[in-house]
């Protein structure tokens, strides 16, 4: 099955307490491991003022998610992303490989120079 | 002929120095939907795109930063309009 790399950017209500993000994080992350996607991260930009209020809420909290995976790997993501209400706003973005080399292990991503720093950093 | 030849040459003089698309040339400028404050830049401040012939943009990088501000939008990180100051 031809592995592709995804991130997926997306909006939490912002005063949710830290256990709430913890089980939503393990949630993600179960459901990549279950559809056989590899997590390459997960981290929050933290809390934002967003440009129109969503929901109500005049503030956000943004979270950025990268993986490998096939076409049911976001798809299984997206469907658990709209079920819960904790999460305002997500977008799935395929990210081009710019050398177009296939994604031999994840130590190397031959993905764009940002993302490989990104993914570096938190490999370490 | 010779003569038409020659008014047009004088009218492009009239022409103001090449606008350089800032993301060939000029940096490795990465255009990315997620970096609001580089698309802030491409905006009116009624928050509307700012077309190519302004900013003197390829097209090819022109589409990319339009395709990038419409989804900076979608995720609340640009306006989608802003009120006039009364």
């Amino acid at each position: 099955m031809q592995q592709r790399k995804y991130e997926v950017f997306f909006l939490v209500d912002p005063d949710l307490g830290d256990s709430e993000l913890q089980s939503l994080e393990t949630r993600l992350r179960d459901v990549i491991g279950r559809e056989g996607g590899t997590l390459v991260s997960y981290n929050s930009w933290g809390k934002k003022k967003l440009a129109y209020p969503v929901k109500k809420r005049t503030r956000g909290h943004y979270f950025l998610l990268e993986f490998f995976g096939g076409p049911n790997v976001p798809h299984e993501l997206e469907r658990n992303l709209k079920i819960d209400e904790r999460v305002l706003k997500f977008i799935t973005v395929k990210l081009e490989e710019r050398e177009r080399a296939k994604p031999k292990s994840i130590k190397s991503p031959s993905s764009k120079q940002q993302e490989q720093v990104e993914s570096e950093k938190s490999e370490e | 002929m010779a003569v038409v030849k020659t008014t047009i040459k004088k009218k492009r003089r009239f022409f103001k120095h090449r606008k350089v698309c800032r993301f060939c040339m000029d940096s490795s400028l990465r255009i990315d939907y997620k970096d609001a404050n580089l698309l802030q830049h491409f905006l009116t401040e009624r928050a509307k795109i700012v077309p190519r012939r302004i900013t003197g943009n390829c097209a090819k990088h022109q589409r990319e930063l339009t395709r990038a501000i419409k989804r900076a939008r979608q995720m609340a990180l640009l306006p989608y309009t802003t009120v006039a100051p009364i």
